[in-house]
């Protein structure tokens, strides 16, 4: 970069540096123009001295010159007057003429003393006198010249004339002093400057100057030097040949006098430039120092430091210091705020999981001692249900409660809430076994509350993941005590669990079978197997029961009691629900019409509103008759709402689909619920039928099941007939519907063509 | 004398370049017949008197051979004197009521003056001819009964531009009146 750039950079980039050249500009700029002015007026001042000069000069010339006429003249008419004098005129007596007239000359000291007669004659004269001079001075003094330069010759003389009169005038006594050298000398000498006096005549006179009494002077250019020239005409004898005063003066070499003063003047503005740029430097930096300071107190800022400026002035200034510093601290209180809400909870002010994690990770960096330190993750128990029943409000309030307990359990422990209704503490056990704090976690939490006028009986379940033990970072920490809460909640609720290694490979595989199963529909690995229902008083197969069979590649035939479970957690229960109706539909259409197929519906399947959607798609994909598919649901689907399953309940039924009750007796309370739906059917559990052979207590059962059934209006069906003993009995006892490995094991679709085909000429040939 | 028959005035007006009249200009007439020195007189006395500093009149003709006298009524004493061709003369400082006189002998003018005071100047017009007189305020002046025939008119005035300030013109003068405008150049 040379050097011109890196100036031009420091300018532009330097406050000081650009107010700086800018005092330094405008103050030379006045400089200049003051020194302008100077010339200018000094220049004028200068020819009007000169001018003025020469017009006093000028009329010093007039007032000595007629000082000199009035004496020349006084002495002539003296002499002009005197009787003998004008008697010698009268009687032409020269040589008397002529002594006079020398002694009139020596006595006053004068060039020149003669007499110039009417008739042109010269008496007296001082060297030779032209004729012509002669005639021009006579015509001069008969036309009443009294006074002024005369002229005879090459020389001048200031002169007077007098006239003799005896009375009449007979001539004229003429008095001259020579104007030579000596005498311009000593005129010259009478003005302020040198003004180089003149006399000359009209034709001497410098080309383009005119003769003008009052005119100022005229500038020409002499030799190269600009001189002032004033050409002044004064009294002559001979007004034919006036003679003209010429004053010069050189205006360069009075404007040269000046010149040192100019340089003066330049020299102190230079010193005055010098003075601004140091004083608006200072000032510059004065200015630019706090604005410095400001940028790196910013810069400071900016990379997250703290950083104030001094405040050291009360202008305005100081005021953005005093203003930057107020706005640090305000960018500081808001960074904590901002800080705590991301590693804060905003409903009950605990610690976020972020926060949870840093804490672990610095209570890990610690060396705990003896102490054992643990995480437990806490889970409410059906907290949903309080959202769902009374509201989120109140829900929220609860989250806030529990909050409270859980951090006066934890007196200045760590409490952090995960989200929803999950939360986390770090515990030791410096008060008491980890197992004692957990189980007084949970009464602690358990304790009934009011939230919102509502009384609530929180519950919880914990798990508990060891530091150190069970993971040295906060993400392995949190896994495995979330994995131990799942299998406490899985192990039924309100108890805690800690975590062992066997839970991580069990996550694991359930995470993998998770994927496998997602495949599974796409992969078509899945595939339906068919138990047929037998119809005891009609003596042949009245439905086909669906069973769902997943058949993986490596895994082999997994059992639905190891995926169906794995399917509703994750809801792919919802897309293989409806594979498994459609298909089961799309099959039972070829059968006879008065096989029926069942279909089992989850739980999680009929909470899900798309339900009566997909089987009515279904039904006219397949154009299966609605009263041909029955469906078996499970006692469990009243359990969290009747009023709403019983609705679902209706609104199937209203499609014209067969339902069916399974697992008969199983539950708590079947009774009132047959009594609330009209079910199609009943499936009476295998519990019951297992017990047949070696109780007489489960025939009554059964007779009792079947008699209410019929009661009712109800099928019956009895599931996992293995021997034809049981058989016998459930038809003795009134049963009429049975299913089991007695009767056929699950078979393919094939089979099931097969078998209702031997069935028909069975039916045929009897 | 006898009044020749054939006679007439001649009236004359003297006026300078621009035309203003010029006030004592003295007008002589020479006519063929010159006049016999001492055979005619003036109407006027012979006599130039002082008088407020002055001499009066300040003009006078004269004929030639009269005796002028220079009466004094000032009460300062005077010197006059002349240094014309015509007469050169000197009448000393003399007083109140003394009279001088002096004899011009010879035809011209005479400038007298006072040597005690330069202001006052006084004109002496010595004549050869009867016919002569000097214009009045208005510049006119007659001179009666000139005889016919040819005649020479010469004027003069102390100041006129010419040789001896005066200057003549020849004229024929017949019978009856006759007038002229003259126009002179004066200093």
């Amino acid at each position: 970069m040379n050097l011109i750039a890196r100036l031009r950079r420091f300018v532009l980039g330097s406050l000081s540096a650009k107010l700086t050249l800018f005092y330094a500009a405008l103050f030379a700029a006045a400089t200049i123009l003051v020194l302008g002015g100077a010339k200018v007026g000094i220049t004028s001042y200068a020819e009007r001295m000169i001018a003025g000069e020469m017009e006093a000069g000028g009329k010093v010339f007039d007032r000595v010159a007629a000082t000199r006429y009035d004496q020349l003249g006084d002495a002539g008419r003296v002499l002009a007057a005197d009787f003998g004098f004008r008697s010698a005129i009268a009687t032409d007596d020269k040589p008397t003429i002529e002594s006079a007239l020398d002694s009139l000359r020596s006595r006053l000291g004068l060039s020149q003393a003669f007499f110039v007669s009417s008739e042109g004659q010269v008496a007296g004269y001082r060297g030779t006198l032209s004729a012509k001079d002669a005639e021009t001075l006579r015509a001069s003094l008969d036309n009443g010249a009294t006074r002024g330069v005369l002229l005879l010759g090459d020389r001048r003389f200031n002169a007077a004339a007098a006239s003799v009169d005896v009375p009449v005038t007979v001539g004229w006594l003429v008095l001259g002093n020579a104007l030579d050298a000596r005498e311009m000398a000593n005129l010259s000498r009478l003005s302020a400057i040198e003004l180089k006096p003149r006399i000359v005549s009209a034709a001497e006179l410098p080309a383009g100057v005119q003769p003008h009494a009052t005119a100022a002077a005229t500038e020409r250019s002499v030799s190269g030097e600009r001189v002032l020239i004033r050409a002044r005409p004064i009294q002559s004898f001979d007004a034919a040949a006036p003679q003209i005063l010429l004053l010069e003066h050189s205006l360069t070499r009075a404007l040269a006098a000046y010149t040192p003063m100019l340089w003066q003047l330049a020299a102190c503005g230079l010193i005055g430039v010098l003075i601004a740029v140091a004083g608006s430097w200072l000032l510059a930096r004065r200015l630019s120092r706090p604005i410095a300071a400001l940028d790196a107190a910013a810069r400071r800022v900016s990379q997250g430091e703290y950083a104030q400026v001094a405040v050291e002035t009360s202008d305005e200034i100081g005021t953005l210091a005093a203003s930057f510093n107020r706005m640090v601290d305000d960018i500081g209180e808001r960074e904590r705020q901002i800080t705590h809400m991301a590693l804060h909870d905003s409903l009950t002010g605990l610690a976020n999981r972020t926060l949870l994690r840093e804490h672990l990770t610095t209570v890990l960096s610690r060396d705990s001692g003896s102490t054992k330190r643990a995480l437990f993750c806490l889970d409410l128990d059906n907290f949903k249900v309080v959202n769902d029943t009374l509201g989120h409000p109140t829900g929220d309030a609860l989250l806030c409660e529990i909050a409270e307990r859980l951090t006066a359990f934890a007196n200045g422990g760590f409490v952090a809430r995960l989200g929803g209704d999950e939360f986390a503490i770090v515990i030791d056990d410096s008060t008491g076994s980890l197992d004692r704090s957990a189980s007084e976690l949970i009464r602690a939490v358990a304790k009934p509350c009011h939230v919102n006028g509502h009384r609530i009986v929180p519950g919880t379940s914990i798990g508990i993941a060891v530091l150190g033990v069970d993971g040295n970072d906060p993400v392995a920490l949190v896994k495995n005590a979330d994995l131990a809460l799942y299998r406490a909640k899985h192990d039924g609720r309100g108890g805690f669990r800690f975590f062992e290694s066997a839970m991580d490979a069990e996550a694991q595989a359930r995470r993998q079978m998770e994927l496998d199963l997602h495949d599974a529909i796409q992969n078509g690995e899945l595939s339906l197997m068919y138990q047929p229902l037998f119809n005891l008083n009609e003596g042949r197969v009245s439905a086909f029961e669906a069973l769902l069979r997943w058949n993986h590649p490596v895994r082999g035939s997994v059992s639905p009691v190891d995926f169906i479970p794995l399917a509703e957690d994750t809801g792919l229960i919802i897309p293989i629900g409806e594979w498994v109706i459609r298909e089961a539909c799309r099959t039972a259409r070829s059968w006879p019409d008065h096989v029926r197929i069942a279909v089992n519906v989850s739980a999680v399947q009929f909470r899900n509103p798309g339900l009566n959607s997909v089987i009515l798609q279904a039904l006219s994909e397949s154009g299966l008759p609605p009263g041909r598919l029955e469906l078996e649901i499970t006692e469990s689907l009243f359990i969290d709402n009747v009023e709403a399953t019983l609705s679902s309940l209706h609104s199937l039924r209203a499609l014209g689909v067969r339902v069916a009750l399974d697992d008969f007796g199983t539950g708590y309370s079947s009774l009132s619920y047959l009594r609330s739906f009209p079910f199609d059917k009943i499936k009476i559990d295998r519990s019951f039928i297992m017990d047949l052979l070696g109780s007489d207590s489960a025939t009554a059962i059964i007779k009792s099941i079947t008699s209410l059934a019929e009661a009712l209006g109800m099928e019956t069906t009895a599931e996992g007939v293995e021997h034809v003993e049981q058989m016998d009995i459930l038809r003795e006892q009134g049963c009429s519907h049975i299913q089991g490995f007695y009767f056929s094991r699950p078979i393919t679709p094939e089979a099931v063509t097969a078998m209702l085909a031997d069935g028909a000429r069975e039916q045929a040939a009897a | 004398m006898a009044v020749p028959a054939h006679a007439g005035d001649v009236r004359l007006r003297i006026v300078d370049g621009t035309g203003a009249p010029v006030r004592d200009a003295v007008v002589t007439i020479h006519t063929a017949r010159p006049a016999a020195a001492g055979s005619f007189k003036f109407p006027w006395a012979a006599a130039m008197t002082q008088r407020n500093v002055q001499f009066d009149p300040h003009v006078l003709i004269i004929p030639v051979g009269a005796v002028v006298t220079f009466p004094n009524f000032d009460k300062v004493r005077h010197h006059v004197y002349s240094f014309s061709k015509a007469a050169k003369f000197e009448i000393k400082l003399f007083g109140r009521d003394e009279s001088r006189s002096y004899t011009f002998k010879t035809a011209g003018a005479v400038a007298i003056g006072c040597n005690i005071h330069d202001a006052m100047t006084g004109f002496i017009k010595v004549v050869d001819t009867p016919y002569a007189n000097k214009t009045a305020g208005d510049g006119a002046t007659v001179i009666a009964s000139v005889p016919a025939g040819r005649t020479r008119i010469t004027v003069w005035h102390p100041r006129m531009r010419a040789k001896d300030q005066e200057s003549t013109l020849d004229l024929d003068v017949t019978a009856g009146d006759l007038s002229k405008l003259i126009t002179v150049s004066l200093k």
